[in-house]
């Protein structure tokens, strides 16, 4: 590993990820009920806005972020993911989001450059 | 305007004399230690292509879903399987140089809503993903596959 990428202001920080998320999340969805029609722009919102933020850390990564908004009716959702990288730079953070009416994870993977 | 064209000759020399140096530097020192390539862009025929690798999907969701009913314990090791087939296949295309992800989401038919969105911050000129879906009686289930040139 060569020592100009191993500083913590060029590493993948879960913590940091994780309050982009939670945020993004809020801002998007906040206190409302789930809505048929609204869960387009919510997913499209809450997956914009944890770009965003991303991209204004300025760090050398490749981002990819998913979220997926699912109604509460008492079924089940499974989600696993597997990945082939490098260990050492690069790294994935998940976020499980809910309120009253439905569940919403968010998942954003960072594939150092 | 002659002045011009000289000098544009004298420069594809000069170029013509570094491909030359380079190739016998790379001569020489082939045998010692891998060399640094250079290269930027995945070969043609190593390209990922969403096309082929979605019949991928296909098949191994067709393989592993087809007549299974959904049981909360079960599926989470279902998904975890998916996902590393997925990704060992993907591994055997012979994508040099590309990493993966492999997302895989399996859930419970009830007439529930769900949306799932994606966006990815990439080079869009060598990374790129597929993805495809799954339905039964019981369950659905959504595996998308990312692949990541490393330059």
């Amino acid at each position: 590993m060569d020592d100009f990428q191993s500083g913590e202001e060029t590493a993948f920080v879960v913590d940091e990820v994780t309050n982009i998320i939670k945020e993004a999340v809020e801002g998007a969805i906040g206190g409302n009920g789930y809505q048929h029609n609204k869960v387009n722009q919510w997913t499209s919102n809450v997956v914009e806005q944890c770009l965003n933020q991303l991209t204004k850390l300025g760090k050398p990564f490749k981002y990819i972020v998913t979220c997926v908004i699912m109604q509460k009716n008492g079924a089940g959702l499974h989600t696993a993911s597997s990945c082939f990288w490098d260990n050492t730079t690069d790294g994935n953070c998940t976020v499980r989001w809910e309120n009253k009416t439905m569940f919403c994870i968010v998942s954003v993977f960072g594939l150092a450059i | 305007m002659g002045e011009e064209l000289t000098e544009s000759e004298t420069s594809v020399s000069k170029t013509r004399v570094n491909d030359i140096l380079s190739e016998v530097a790379v001569a020489e020192k082939s045998d010692k230690t891998a060399q640094n390539t250079y290269i930027i862009r995945p070969n043609f025929s190593q390209k990922f292509r969403p096309v082929n690798v979605k019949e991928m999907i296909h098949t191994v969701l067709g393989e592993k879903l087809t007549g299974v009913v959904y049981s909360a314990d079960e599926t989470t090791g279902l998904t975890k399987t998916i996902a590393d087939t997925i990704k060992s296949k993907l591994k055997d295309m012979g994508h040099e140089r590309y990493k993966f992800i492999v997302q895989v989401v399996i859930g419970e038919q009830r007439g529930e809503g769900v949306k799932m969105g994606c966006r990815c911050f990439w080079d869009s000129d060598t990374d790129n993903y597929a993805q495809d879906i799954f339905m039964n009686e019981s369950l659905f289930c959504v595996a998308a596959a990312y692949g990541v040139f490393k330059y």
